[in-house]
């Protein structure tokens, strides 16, 4: 490779916010090319006279770079590879770095390979509406369909490899958020900073200044750069501002809240662990400036699409931000003044321009003045008709134009030129407004949408409000920045910002001009496209219209209008109008499409932020997890909590350390970190009446010392959650909750407090986390404990079964309760959590010639359901009753007070005898263990579908009956014990099953009490 | 991203401190057991979804954990108030503040 | 007989962490362990009560929302408006529950809790940084003075946020939480530099 000149064709000599003296090389579509610092990936492939960036999806025509921003259709790319890659990104928002690599999305085939033509001929039978034509029906093939119509549309894809970048957020507030820092935008930070307002500033470019960067450094005597460095010195300087460069506002949501997108490594590409290569930030703006600008509108004529047809600002944009002419003889074709500053910069860089075709009849004013006194040809009164060229353009049709620009009048020409700077005029960049809610309103004086009147608290300053005038933006920036502060309680809103003294050009008013005539109709003439992404045509628009898709939200989706990744920046208002001519209505009456976030595609990864992997939601431990980690624990979640399921030893498989630890408890002893239970303490005159009120069933008569069982029930008679209350002292209790619920009886217990019985004097505190808790349990467990407690009488007639005592273990401070969910001896073991890896590591020492066997949830499951004791949540699911789960005792039958669910009981639903039931099944062939969501029927052979009875709610193999045991609920089957039952499996088998009462081992409760 | 004033912190702080616990001003039945089947469901589970102002209790749980209610517009999402429990709402709908 | 042996609620984190010593960390964790942590529930609106806490604990008790106030014996940090936690000497937790039981009277609860959290001071220039990263609610030196302090949301989990006259930011966050939450903090605090100071 040689010198860059050479390398860059299309570099011009001088000028340019570029770092000519930094040659960066990069890659697209496997070719290497050289650019300069400085440079976008679209500047770069101009300079080196990369003409085709893409193939257009449905035609697979060849595309060439349009625009210079947010609004670039056709150079969508894939960049990086491998776990790195991003898809959908625009080459004219990518800054270059050393090494970069990017391929066309879904370009499967060279863009410059030919044959895609003739697949793209296919296109001719694919009007709009096809897909809904064609593949609505048979329905479920769509899925086969979209597969192929997602690989066709180009949409680029997704890293299969895990993301190795970092992602960070970072939570914002302040009172005067600017989005987008070109001339009103900076004007507004400026004045809302020296208000003394916290104001954050943010731009999607890498540099501050907008519209601005790409203005040519003579304007106004060259005041306006100058200006734009003092401002941005200025708010450099002031600790009250924060400027986000690189960063996009891509949503705006409720109350203000609005998200920007920040690169902060993408253009350097390198990766850390530690910084972030996107930020999120979450922003609470008091107040908000919409200073978004505006994007021009391109004219839509035939084979509009030829790589050459380019924006009339990105032209001036890649000649005076990057140097860079993206060809040689040069047209304009405007419809308004504005565009003719494209030919000024085109010529003023020694290149040559053809000539400025304007559809206004007789051009005049200053700037044509201007333009005319640089010998540049200006035709009024004609318009470009059609443009010449497939891969690249070789020329343009015009055609002289009637007043209005509806029809031709006279012969057509054909000019020589490779390039087109087309200009239909500025489409306020409404997006963020429109976010609001706000109805975007059409303006006929400005020839576009306008942002509509908003709920939230931002006004819109500048182009974004269809001001195009330097100087009107600057005024009206300051005003908006000084406005915001003061509303946000900072100024008194007078404006104290100097603008630099440029001399204003005045223009001429443009032409509503949104579609060329041809001199074919639009149905014949060559392709005049709108939507370059989705290649969507004019003909297609009209052709909606008269299929009846009139309304503009039906014909966006018949046509595929605005939905492309751009989201029609470019097409949609042409599009609009289109239809709004075919229909013979207004551009007002036919009203617009709203836009959504994002206002540019916004990467998963900032969206999740730290929010993955081991921090994707927060693991909970009790005080004794380091013992469990070191000691073989696997693990089971219940909620956020980690717990030991079973505590695997050399050679053992789970069903193995389920069953040693499960003969342990029932026959020696052993232990369970019992710490995750949720535990509340109870306060206050009241609390008895309180739980009284709450639980099923009564706990008037609680004495302290003592300890019950209790089910709380939801308004509806349904069992909610369940645990054992221990009455401390007088008015004074400690609730114990689910592991899984602790939550959600706490907020239920202060609901009925705080917004029912405000009168009734209780306070809840939760000391869930302040306790830990081991139980030891099995016929030993006594034994164990009088090792390591000698100041607890552990006789069982001085400390009885549902009693609990304060005493020392292992000399701590300790409350002991005499509670069981094994059904043998037990005690729970509660001190303060700081020791509780102490006293567990005590009570397994002190257990040791007991074999003392610690076990995890898995084994606990099977005890439990031995003895048929419910798990909330497992056994129930929210549609349950005491007298479903056979719990009718704990039901308070004369209770002062309705106690909750009590009315709910006594529905008629709730009474009926075919209710689901809790019922024991046992399987015939003792080692078959069913399947927990098993469904039962009563006759396997029935045809499908079959009347199910009831499903399997636990299931296990249990070590000390030598068999299966399973709970169920099963309609009526309380009064069908001895039935044999089945369960169609999802693999063919039904096994059979005889419904048996719910306690499977020590059907009298003896062994807890001993 | 809704931004709810609590009344006890006196601030207004983001929505993900909150959960909504639906409707507000729905008072328990001083004698469930004197009502109809019917007229039970009402109070279970009938609420108002009206397009306007509505009154919500909200749950501040990460926070001071009290209850409190808020009168918020199901349009346009504004909350005009926030006020303690017992407290009756500034702006009133006739539909839903019959309680 | 017996040595009992107590082990604070971050020992195997930070364990985990102790490579974690640059010179010029922008952010520096430290526990506070095995402090005393009481919480009290009370009407602020009764007289009585007021003076019974403020006599017991010989501090102020904070009724105005989201400040908290430093005695010698005692710091109470307003949790909601009729809560506080109280901070004293881990051995003195017990001697304080007992006074102020014997001095209040009427509705009131005192709990010990000191076993269920702990406390993580934040220091250096870009704590305050780690917050934003952390939590929405707006950490401004201007709105969150010193003498400020606020239960809201810490990453996915929760804590109490004060403010200190030193400039660092004391957390209050629950035991089972803890190793994910410094686990959270460590990585956030990553790209400033991060460091545990003993």
């Amino acid at each position: 490779m040689s010198g860059s000149a050479v390398v860059q064709a299309r570099r011009l000599p001088a000028g340019g916010r570029i770092n000519r003296d930094q040659p960066i090389r990069f890659s697209f579509n496997g070719i290497a090319y050289q650019g300069f610092e400085g440079d976008t990936l679209a500047s770069a492939l101009l300079a080196n006279n990369v003409n085709v960036v893409a193939r257009s999806f449905k035609y697979a025509r060849p595309r060439g770079i349009v625009g210079h921003g947010a609004e670039e259709p056709n150079a969508i790319v894939q960049l990086g590879h491998g776990a790195q890659t991003v898809p959908n990104l625009r080459a004219t928002q990518i800054e270059l770095y050393a090494g970069l690599q990017a391929r066309s999305v879904g370009a499967g085939l060279s863009v410059n390979f030919d044959l895609m033509a003739l697949v793209g001929a296919c296109g001719r039978l694919m009007p709009p509406g096809f897909y809904y034509k064609t593949f609505m029906r048979p329905q479920k093939l769509w899925m086969t369909y979209e597969r192929f119509i997602r690989k066709a549309a180009g949409l680029g894809s997704a890293a299969a490899e895990p993301d190795p970048d970092s992602y960070d957020k970072l939570n914002q507030h302040c009172d005067v958020l600017v989005v987008g820092a070109g001339p009103a935008g900076l004007a507004a930070a400026l004045t809302a900073a020296r208000s003394g307002a916290r104001v954050i500033i943010a731009d999607e470019q890498n540099q501050f200044g907008g519209s601005l960067l790409a203005a040519r450094p003579t304007i106004g005597h060259q005041t306006v750069a100058l200006w734009l460095t003092k401002t941005l010195a200025e708010l450099h300087a002031c600790s009250n501002v924060e400027m986000l460069a690189r960063s996009t506002v891509f949503g705006y949501y409720d109350h203000n809240f609005l998200a920007i997108l920040e690169r902060r490594s993408d253009h350097l590409r390198i990766s850390s662990p530690s910084v972030a290569r996107q930020r999120l930030h979450r922003v609470r703006a008091k107040q908000v400036v919409l200073a978004t600008g505006a994007i021009e509108r391109p004219l839509v004529f035939a084979n509009n699409d030829v790589p050459g047809v380019m924006l009339a600002s990105s032209v001036s944009t890649y000649v005076n931000r990057y140097g860079v002419a993206p060809g040689t003889k040069l047209i304009v074709f405007t419809c308004n003044d504005n565009a003719y500053q494209a030919a000024i910069d085109w010529h003023q860089a020694g290149q040559h321009v053809v000539a400025i075709v304007d559809t206004r009849c007789n051009p005049s004013g200053v700037v044509v003045a201007t333009a005319k006194e640089l010998n540049i040809d200006v035709i009024g009164g004609h318009g470009v008709i059609e443009a010449l060229g497939k891969k690249c353009l070789q020329g343009a049709v015009i055609a002289p134009l009637n007043a209005d620009a509806t029809a031709i009048v006279g012969a057509t020409r054909q000019l020589d030129c490779d390039l087109i700077a087309c200009s239909g005029g500025w489409s306020p960049v409404i997006h963020l407004s429109s976010h609001t809610g706000a109805k975007p309103q059409w303006s006929d004086a400005k020839v576009g949408f306008l942002p509509g009147e908003s709920i939230q608290q931002e006004r819109s300053a500048g182009a974004a409000k269809g001001t195009y005038s330097l100087l009107d933006c600057f005024s009206e920036g300051a005003y908006a920045g000084a406005r915001a502060a003061q509303l946000a309680g900072f100024g008194n809103g007078t404006v104290s910002t100097t603008t630099p003294p440029i001399e204003e050009l005045t223009e001429q008013p443009q032409q509503a001009l949104f579609l060329l005539p041809h001199v074919k109709p639009v149905s014949r003439a060559p392709k005049q496209f709108v939507d370059l992404q989705l290649d969507v045509t004019a003909a297609a628009i009209e052709l909606a219209a008269r299929e009846g898709y009139e309304s503009v939200e039906h014909a966006k989706r018949y046509t595929a209008l605005g939905f492309g990744t751009d989201q029609g920046k470019l097409g949609n208002i042409n599009g609009i109008a289109i239809l709004a001519n075919t229909l013979g209505q207004s551009i007002a009456a036919t009203g617009t499409t709203i836009f959504r976030p994002a206002y540019t595609p916004t990467t998963f990864g900032a969206i999740a932020g730290r929010d993955v992997g081991d921090l994707f939601d927060p693991v909970r431990y009790t005080a004794m997890h380091r013992w469990h980690t070191e000691h073989g624990a696997e693990w089971e979640n219940v909620g956020q909590w980690q717990r030991p399921r079973y505590y695997c030893q050399p050679f053992e498989v789970m069903h193995d350390a389920v069953k040693r630890e499960c003969l342990a408890v029932r026959n020696k002893v052993g232990m369970l970190d019992a710490s995750t239970l949720g535990k509340i303490d109870i306060q206050g005159r009241d609390a008895a009446e309180f739980l009284n009120r709450i639980y099923s069933n009564g706990f008037l008569k609680l004495a302290p010392g003592k300890c019950r069982y209790g089910v709380m029930l939801k308004e509806d008679g349904m069992i909610f959650d369940d645990g054992v209350t221990a009455c401390l002292a007088e008015n004074h209790y400690l609730m114990f909750t689910t592991t899984g619920g602790a939550a959600a009886v706490l907020a239920w217990l202060e609901l009925w407090q705080q917004t029912e019985w405000p009168e009734l004097d209780v306070f809840f505190t939760s000391v869930t986390d302040h306790w830990a808790t081991a139980t030891v349990t099995g016929p030993n467990a006594r034994k164990v404990l009088a090792l390591v407690c000698d100041d607890i009488d552990l006789d069982k007639d001085a400390f009885k079964f549902m009693d609990w005592r304060d005493g020392t273990v292992a000399g701590v401070q300790a409350r002991v309760f005499r509670i069981s969910f094994t059904g043998e001896l037990s005690f729970e073991v509660n001190v303060a959590a700081h020791y509780g890896r102490y006293v567990w590591e005590q009570l397994l020492a002190a257990g040791a010639e007991f074999e003392i066997t610690p076990y995890g949830t898995e084994a606990m499951h099977v005890l439990r359901a031995e003895k048929g004791f419910i798990i909330i949540g497992q056994d129930t699911d929210g549609s349950m009753t005491p007298a479903d789960m056979n719990m009718n005792w704990v039901v308070a039958k004369n209770k002062s007070f309705n106690f909750i669910g009590q009315r709910g009981l006594t529905r008629a639903a709730c009474q009926r005898c075919d209710r689901k039931q809790l019922v024991g099944l046992k399987t015939l062939q003792p080692e078959t263990v069913l399947p927990e969501g098993a469904q039962i029927v009563n006759d396997p052979a029935q045809a499908i579908p079959m009347k199910m009875q009831g499903h399997v709610t636990s299931s296990y193999f249990s070590a000390s009956l030598g068999r299966s045991i399973a709970l169920a609920v099963v309609k009526g089957g309380l009064q069908r014990m001895g039935d044999v039952v089945h369960c169609p499996l999802a693999d063919g088998r039904s096994v059979a099953a005889e419904i048996v009462g719910s306690v499977f081992y020590d059907p009298k409760g003896e062994r807890q009490n001993v | 991203m809704l931004l709810i004033t609590c009344p006890y912190c006196e601030e207004a702080r983001d929505e993900t401190e909150f959960s909504c616990s639906g409707e507000a001003h729905i008072s328990r039945p001083k004698n469930p057991e004197e009502l109809s089947d019917e007229q039970w469901g009402d109070y279970l589970y009938f609420r108002t979804n009206p397009r306007g102002l509505h009154h919500e209790m909200w749950y501040h749980v990460a926070g001071c954990r009290r209850y409190f209610n808020v009168t918020r517009d199901t349009v346009s999402y504004a909350i005009l108030e926030s006020y303690r429990i017992g407290a009756e709402p500034g702006s009133k709908t006739p539909a839903s503040c019959s309680t | 007989m017996f040595e009992a042996r107590r082990e604070t609620v971050l020992q195997y984190a930070l364990a985990d962490l102790v490579d974690k010593k640059p010179a010029d960390a922008g952010v520096i964790l430290r526990e506070d362990a095995f402090i005393g942590h009481l919480n009290l529930r009370g009407n602020p609106d009764d007289a009585a009560f007021r003076a019974g806490v403020e006599a017991t604990l010989k501090a102020h008790l904070p009724v105005k929302p989201g400040y908290w106030s430093a005695a010698v014996g005692a710091s109470v940090y307003w949790l909601g408006p009729n809560e506080w936690l109280v901070l004293v000497a881990a051995d003195a937790a017990a001697d304080v529950q007992h006074n102020l039981r014997q001095t209040l009277a009427g509705h009131f609860s005192v709990v010990d809790v000191s076993g269920g959290q702990t406390i993580i001071n934040l220091s250096g220039d870009d704590a305050g940084l780690l917050l934003k990263k952390s939590s929405t609610y707006d950490f401004h030196p201007l709105s969150f003075a010193q003498g400020r302090c606020v239960q809201t949301t810490f990453a996915k989990a929760m804590a109490l946020i004060a403010s200190r006259k030193d400039g660092s930011y004391d957390l209050v966050i629950r035991r089972s939480f803890a190793d994910y939450v410094v686990q959270w903090i460590a990585i956030a605090a990553a790209e400033y530099g991060f460091a545990v100071e003993p």
